[in-house]
Formats: C-alpha cells, sequence, structure tokens
C-alpha cells in the first residue's frame, strides 16, 4: 500500500513538477502540498489523470495555526473509487489570500467551501454562492479559529418586554474548567516545595529529572 | 403577443415539519407544483462539536461521537477510535476486533429500520414503522446490556471497547437472529409490491453514477446508483476482511433502489452478524489493549493495586498523549462515509477533528435531484437520502 | 387501532363506582360532577403533544410513541401542527438558530400550552453546554413544565414525564391558566 502510494506521490510530482511543493506518504497516507494559485490545476489534474482519476471530493476542511504566518490549511481530501487510493491536498494560505473555488472542478466543493468559509474565514474566489452555511444568521466571527473563545460572545434569551428574542452578552454561572495537563505524563522535574533555591547552588547543571512518583509497568 | 411574466413562488418549508426529519429548512421556489429551485438552510442543529473537541481530551470526545449522528452511534465512535488508534500506533485485540464488527452491524440495522420504515411513513404506510420500530427495541437492548445506554453508548474506545459482553448474550442474539429474517420478509411484502409506495418512489430522484461521484456520494447512495463501492471491502477495517458478505448495486439510481439496497444490506449485515456471534463464541482474550497509558485498569485491579488508581486517576483526569501527526480515517457508516480528519499536536487534546459526515454532501445534491420534481416528490427524496442534522450541522 | 375489548373494571372499588354512576344515568338520566374537574379531566385524557424533534431525544421520543410504549393509550398523540397542539415535547439541542423558530412554534399553540423539556441540553446545554451556538436551556425561550432528565432520557422515562404533567394539570385545576 505504501509502496504504491510513494510511487503515486513520485507520478504526481513529476507530472506536476511546478505545481506540488511536497509529497510525503505519513501513516499510510499521501499528502501534497501546493500554493494556492495553483490548487485548481493540480485538482483537475488528480481527476482526469489515468493513474489517479480522484474523481471524488470527499471533504474539504480548514485547520488554523495562529502562530504561522499563513494561518489557515484549506485541505482537500481525495478518493480514487478505482485505484483505491485516498490523497491529501493542502494549501496554505491566510485571511486575506483568497483560494480559487474547487466547484467547477467538483460540484461538491460548494457545500465544504461555504463551511470553510464559515468556520474559518478563508476566502473562495468565484465561489458561486460563498454565504455562512452552519453558524446564526447574522453570525459574527469565525468560530473554529484558535482565538476564538469556546462559548463565543452573545447568548441568546426570549424577552417578555420586547416579545422577541434578544442576544446578550455571555454571563455563564460556572466558567468552563480548563486544567493545565501538559505538564509531563511521568518524570515532572521534581521541586519539593521550599526546595527552589537549593538547585540554584548546584546551578550549572539543570536538576536532574528526578524519578517518576508513579513508574509503571 | 405579448410577453407573459412567470412569478415563482417561494414557499418556506420547515424547520418544524415531519417530513424534515429533523430541522431542515429549505427555500422552496416553485412554479405551480414544481419546484424550480431549493435552498437548504442547515446549521439549525449546529452545536459547535468540532470546537468542543478541541477543548476535551481524546477519551471525553468519544461521547460527542454518538450525537452526531443519533441513529447510528457505534459507527461513528468506530471511526474515531480508529483515527485515535492510527495516531497512537495500537491495535485493537482480536475480540474487541469481532465486537466491534458486530455493533457496528447492529448499528447499521438499527439505522436502516428506521430509515426505511420512517421513509414509508413519509410517503403514506404507518405499519412499517409500528413494526419496525419493536425490532429496534430490541436491538437497543443489545445497547443498554454492553453499556447502560439505549443510544449514546460510549462503548468503542481507542484502543477497544469498554467490556465484555454480558453473560448469555451471543445465545439471546442468536433468537434474535431467528426471527429478524421472518420479520424483514413482512417488511418487504408490506412495501415492495405496495401500488402507492412505488409509485411515489420509483423513477423519483435519479442519480447517475457519474453525478453521484461528481456529488460525492457515498453508502447506500452510490450504491444504489450502480457503484459497487463498500470501504468495508475495498478498504477493509477490524476483522471485515475475515467476513463474507455481498454488496447489494441498485441499478436506476432512484428512491426505489435506494430503498432495495437498505433492504439487502440489512440482511447482509444479520449475516455478518452471525458470523461474528459464531467467531466470538471462540475467540477469547481481552477487548481492549492491555496498555496501561491508554486504557485503565479493571475495577477489581484497583481495589488492591496503588499503580492501577493512579492509573485509573491519571486517565480519566489527564488522559493520555498522543503522539503529534494527522490521519484520514474513515468507516462506512449506514449512511455513507463516515471520516474523522484528525490532528494531533502532541498533547492529549486533538488539535482539530474535522468530522467528514456523508449527510452533508447528499443533502447538497438535493436540489440537483428534485428540480423539475413535484413538491410532494421532495418529501421522499429528502426520505431516501437518509439524513440526519446532528451529523450533517455538527 | 384494533379492537377494543369492553374494559374489566379491575377493582372492587372501580365496580362500585360503574354500578353507581350507571345506576344514576338509568334513574336521572344525566350525572352531576364538577366543572374543573370535568374539564382537567378532559384535558388531562386527550393531550396532543407537538413533535418537535431537535435532536438525539427526537428518536426517544419516537420510540415512545411507536409499539412498545405506545404512548396514545394515555390520550398523549402526536401532532405535527402547532396549531392543534396542547404540549410541546422540546426533544433535543436547542441552537442558537432555532430559538426563534421554537418561539414561533410556541406563540402558534393555543391555551391552555404545557412545555416538556426533554434531555439535559433543552434543560440546560448540557453536553454542549459551554458551546458558542447553543442556548443554556430552553426556559430561557419559553416556559417549561416538566424537565425529563437524561441524555437522551429513556422512552420510560419520557412517559413518565407524561404522567407528571397530567399530575400537576390535575393538581392545578384551574379553568385558565
Amino acid at each position: 500500500m505504501s509502496e504504491a502510494l510513494k510511487e503515486l506521490g513520485d507520478h504526481i510530482a513529476q507530472a506536476q513538477a511546478g505545481v506540488v511543493s511536497k509529497t510525503e506518504v505519513r501513516l499510510g497516507e499521501l499528502m501534497l502540498e501546493t500554493s494556492a494559485d495553483k490548487v485548481l490545476a493540480l485538482l483537475a489534474f488528480l481527476r482526469d489523470d489515468p493513474k489517479c482519476l480522484f474523481k471524488q471530493l470527499i471533504d474539504i476542511c480548514g485547520v488554523d495555526w495562529p502562530e504561522r504566518e499563513k494561518r489557515f490549511d484549506v485541505v482537500y481530501n481525495l478518493l480514487s473509487l478505482k485505484n483505491n487510493q485516498r490523497v491529501r491536498v493542502k494549501v496554505a494560505t491566510d485571511e486575506t489570500t483568497p483560494v480559487p473555488s474547487a466547484a467547477p472542478v467538483y460540484s461538491s466543493a460548494g457545500w465544504f467551501e461555504r463551511e470553510t468559509y464559515d468556520l474559518y474565514g478563508v476566502w473562495f474566489s468565484d465561489h458561486p454562492d460563498l454565504r455562512r452555511i452552519l453558524t446564526d444568521y447574522g453570525f459574527e466571527g469565525h468560530p473554529l479559529r484558535k482565538d476564538f473563545p469556546l462559548t463565543g460572545f452573545v447568548e441568546l434569551r426570549w424577552d417578555d418586554v420586547q416579545k422577541r428574542v434578544v442576544y446578550e452578552p455571555v454571563k455563564l454561572t460556572q466558567e468552563f474548567r480548563r486544567f493545565d495537563f501538559l505538564s509531563p505524563w511521568e518524570g515532572a522535574p521534581q521541586i519539593l516545595p521550599g526546595d527552589e533555591k537549593a538547585g540554584d547552588k548546584a546551578a550549572a547543571p539543570p536538576p536532574a529529572p528526578a524519578p517518576a512518583p508513579a513508574k509503571a509497568n | 403577443m405579448s410577453d407573459v411574466e412567470i412569478k415563482t413562488l417561494t414557499m418556506n418549508f420547515g424547520p418544524q415539519h415531519p417530513a424534515a426529519h429533523g430541522v431542515l429548512r429549505l427555500v422552496v421556489e416553485m412554479d405551480g407544483e414544481i419546484v424550480e429551485r431549493c435552498d437548504p438552510h442547515i446549521g439549525l442543529l449546529h452545536r459547535g462539536t468540532e470546537k468542543l473537541i478541541e477543548y476535551k481530551s481524546y477519551l471525553q470526545a468519544v461521547p460527542y461521537f454518538d450525537r452526531l449522528d443519533y441513529v447510528s452511534p457505534m459507527n461513528q465512535e468506530h471511526a474515531y477510535a480508529l483515527a485515535v488508534e492510527k495516531l497512537l500506533g495500537i491495535e485493537a485485540p482480536e475480540r474487541g476486533q469481532y465486537i466491534r464488527v458486530l455493533f457496528s452491524e447492529i448499528t447499521r440495522i438499527l439505522n436502516h429500520l428506521l430509515n426505511v420504515t420512517t421513509f414509508a411513513m413519509d410517503v403514506g404506510a404507518l405499519t412499517p414503522p409500528l413494526w419496525g420500530f419493536e425490532q429496534r427495541e430490541l436491538l437497543m437492548e443489545y445497547y443498554e446490556q454492553v453499556s447502560g445506554s439505549r443510544m449514546h453508548a460510549a462503548y468503542f474506545r481507542p484502543g477497544g471497547v469498554h467490556q465484555d459482553l454480558p453473560d448469555g448474550m451471543l445465545d439471546s442474539m442468536d433468537g434474535w437472529l431467528k426471527q429478524f429474517y421472518p420479520f424483514m420478509k413482512d417488511i418487504e411484502y408490506l412495501l415492495n409490491e405496495n401500488r402507492i409506495f412505488r409509485q411515489r418512489t420509483v423513477d423519483i430522484g435519479v442519480v447517475s453514477a457519474e453525478q453521484a461521484l461528481d456529488w460525492g456520494f457515498s453508502g447506500p447512495l452510490i450504491r444504489a446508483s450502480g457503484l459497487a463501492w463498500d470501504l468495508r471491502k475495498s478498504q477493509p477495517y477490524d476483522v471485515y476482511d475475515r467476513m463474507d458478505f455481498d454488496i447489494p448495486v441498485g441499478k436506476t439510481g432512484d428512491c426505489f433502489a435506494r430503498y432495495l439496497v437498505r433492504i439487502e444490506e440489512m440482511y447482509q449485515s444479520a449475516r455478518i452478524m452471525e458470523q461474528c456471534v459464531k467467531a466470538l463464541r471462540t475467540v477469547g482474550g481481552p477487548v481492549r489493549v492491555d496498555d496501561r497509558k491508554i486504557s485503565p485498569p479493571r475495577r477489581g485491579e484497583m481495589k488492591g493495586s496503588m499503580e492501577a488508581l493512579i492509573h485509573h486517576f491519571k486517565l480519566y483526569t489527564e488522559g493520555y498523549k498522543v503522539p503529534a501527526g494527522e490521519t484520514y480515517t474513515a468507516v462506512e457508516a449506514p449512511k455513507g462515509e463516515f471520516g474523522v480528519y484528525l490532528v494531533s499536536d502532541g498533547t492529549n487534546k486533538p488539535y482539530r477533528c474535522k468530522i467528514r459526515a456523508p449527510g452533508f454532501p447528499h443533502l447538497q445534491a438535493l436540489d440537483m435531484m428534485t428540480k423539475g420534481h413535484q413538491l410532494a416528490d421532495m418529501s421522499a427524496n429528502i426520505g431516501s437520502l437518509d439524513i440526519v442534522f446532528g451529523e450533517i450541522d455538527r | 387501532m384494533g379492537v377494543i375489548a369492553p374494559t374489566k373494571p379491575g377493582t372492587a372499588a372501580e365496580a362500585a363506582l360503574s354500578r353507581a354512576l350507571n345506576d344514576e344515568l338509568a334513574d336521572k338520566g344525566f350525572v352531576v360532577a364538577q366543572l374543573d374537574k370535568l374539564v382537567t379531566w378532559a384535558r388531562t385524557g386527550s393531550m396532543w403533544g407537538l413533535t418537535f424533534g431537535l435532536a438525539c431525544c427526537g428518536v426517544e421520543m419516537i420510540h415512545c410513541w411507536m409499539s412498545r410504549y405506545d404512548l396514545d393509550r394515555f390520550g398523549f398523540a402526536p401532532m405535527p401542527s402547532p396549531r392543534a397542539a396542547d404540549v410541546m415535547i422540546v426533544a433535543g439541542t436547542l441552537t442558537n438558530k432555532m430559538a426563534p423558530a421554537l418561539r414561533k412554534v410556541y406563540d402558534q399553540m393555543a391555551e391552555p400550552r404545557y412545555v416538556i423539556s426533554m434531555g439535559s441540553c433543552a434543560n440546560g446545554g448540557g453536553y454542549y453546554h459551554y458551546s458558542y451556538s447553543v442556548v443554556r436551556g430552553c426556559d430561557r425561550i419559553v416556559p417549561v413544565d416538566v424537565y425529563v432528565p437524561g441524555c437522551p432520557p429513556t422512552a420510560e422515562a419520557l412517559l413518565y414525564g407524561v404522567l407528571q404533567l397530567q399530575k400537576k394539570v390535575r393538581r392545578t385545576g384551574t379553568l385558565v391558566r
């Protein structure tokens, strides 16, 4: 499976030399990277090339990496029924750079792109009908961006005086609990309370990681 | 002759409508009784599942998958469990895999029973749901026996299933299977040759194989259009490669073909169940991986071992860390290809979990399917698409 | 549906009551009852439930109406039209986008009207409490009479909720709600 994918990846990289910037096979899945202006050509090639025949667009979705300069990845998942293979195409973009819509190549792209636009604010140029799809009518912001708070900004309530549903700023009776679990599973550098300065004396080598509190297995 | 101005009527359908299968809202442009264009407004059940998953640990995210497509809960857990297992680089033990396949097929029957019978109700038959739901009740009892819940089981976990089957379940399943085939004959007898049912479904909403590919169809819908494509056969996961079953393929691609494919799939699912029940009598061993960093210790162990207690505490508060990486893993859910695109950044919470719901592209094609049909055919189309809003809106 | 067998009086007390009723009818040709009791009897005996299946709980709600639990035998029939329904069962997660529609449907119902909130999502947001798009409890939008807990509540639990609502109606016993 993996060799076949590698072969396919090489074939695509060769045929689309200027288009594909990176091919990679990881966990038995083929991944291609390209840029926004060339993605349509690549998709059309993948669909029609006799060795590829990725006739089905399974999914388009976004991923947000706020620390990157081009913070969004638009990920296309394609499936070939003929060859029984999958491929993943990735395009990096930011809030302002539009990605050409894949709707002329795959009819099913329309809603997937609307969803990506709705949740991430990625702009798709030449899209036949780029409206919000999942969020509320008149929703502001793009909820799946990492900087969007989980509980959002507004909440709804029926106002008996105005006789309509009104939006109000979110007021939670109990905050969402987030615990810091990033401390390592085992082998945390153990510094006992009151021992903070003890390590400074031996300063030069950082305190050796003490044995795990609960070394298992 | 002077120009005649034809004005189309814009009509709102739903969101509270018995034939809408949930909270579908359609804005339909009609010329008389003929549908010119229909614009589905979805998102009326958008609960922000994907965002919530990013804030939960890998284990805490499992129940969200039950609540996506609430008619076929376990298949979706299956996709998620497989995705996490792929990133972790582990595999469920054999018995666990058999149990997963067994319950996936139970879920498939549950789903198709609901769909076929309510589809019949949409086009005017009340008896099939009354009969079919009794079978659903029997199957939900199995759900309850293994997980304690009738619908939202959270039974498939990354690394296997939560618990082994209770005693006597396999015998009871044998009994259920025996009475299921005559029941299916009854349902077929009610609908297959039924004049009203045929008039409402034959040649309605025809989708060709080309269109089915282009619009991203999967599952029973693509099979009804004549393409023999089933992930259980072509990209088998767990022990599906050891199962002996056939893929039904439709010829016409209309609503009736979709109904027939679902009926036949139920027979095939029952066949797979039989094989699993048979295999489970001999295949022993654990039902989840024996790695204390991933699956919690048994309750009995915790009574005596401090180490087990700590493991339990750590697993249920912090959870496990998944190595950085990304995967797209799909299973053949009853509605079609259900996929999970999981991106991990090495912490104990998923960085991104995109859920690829089969109903989403299916509903998108509703406009293409209903164009030029009568308004009454739209409810037949919606029924045969088998849409559930939990998964479409997420 | 089906043949209704003549009901047999279950207990001696019931038999005595029905005999007394029959005697009075045969004797005078009419019976006297308290109007409010009569009205609540009629109200509790034919509550029509609006099928408002929003999400997962909707499936359990359908199960409750189907052959095994058969909610119809309590006079609680499914009614898709809000204008003719008495009870709205809010079954499932209520989202911000759906909330105006829910209120509109509620406003279309005729008095007296009751609301059963089914499942933890409708009760208070439940599993989706912290989501950006979910109303944290449908009682923010419509007044609720009975809360049925569970995720989803079993069909039996909903049945119990319906019985509780009937009890509530009987207990209140006023003509104007």
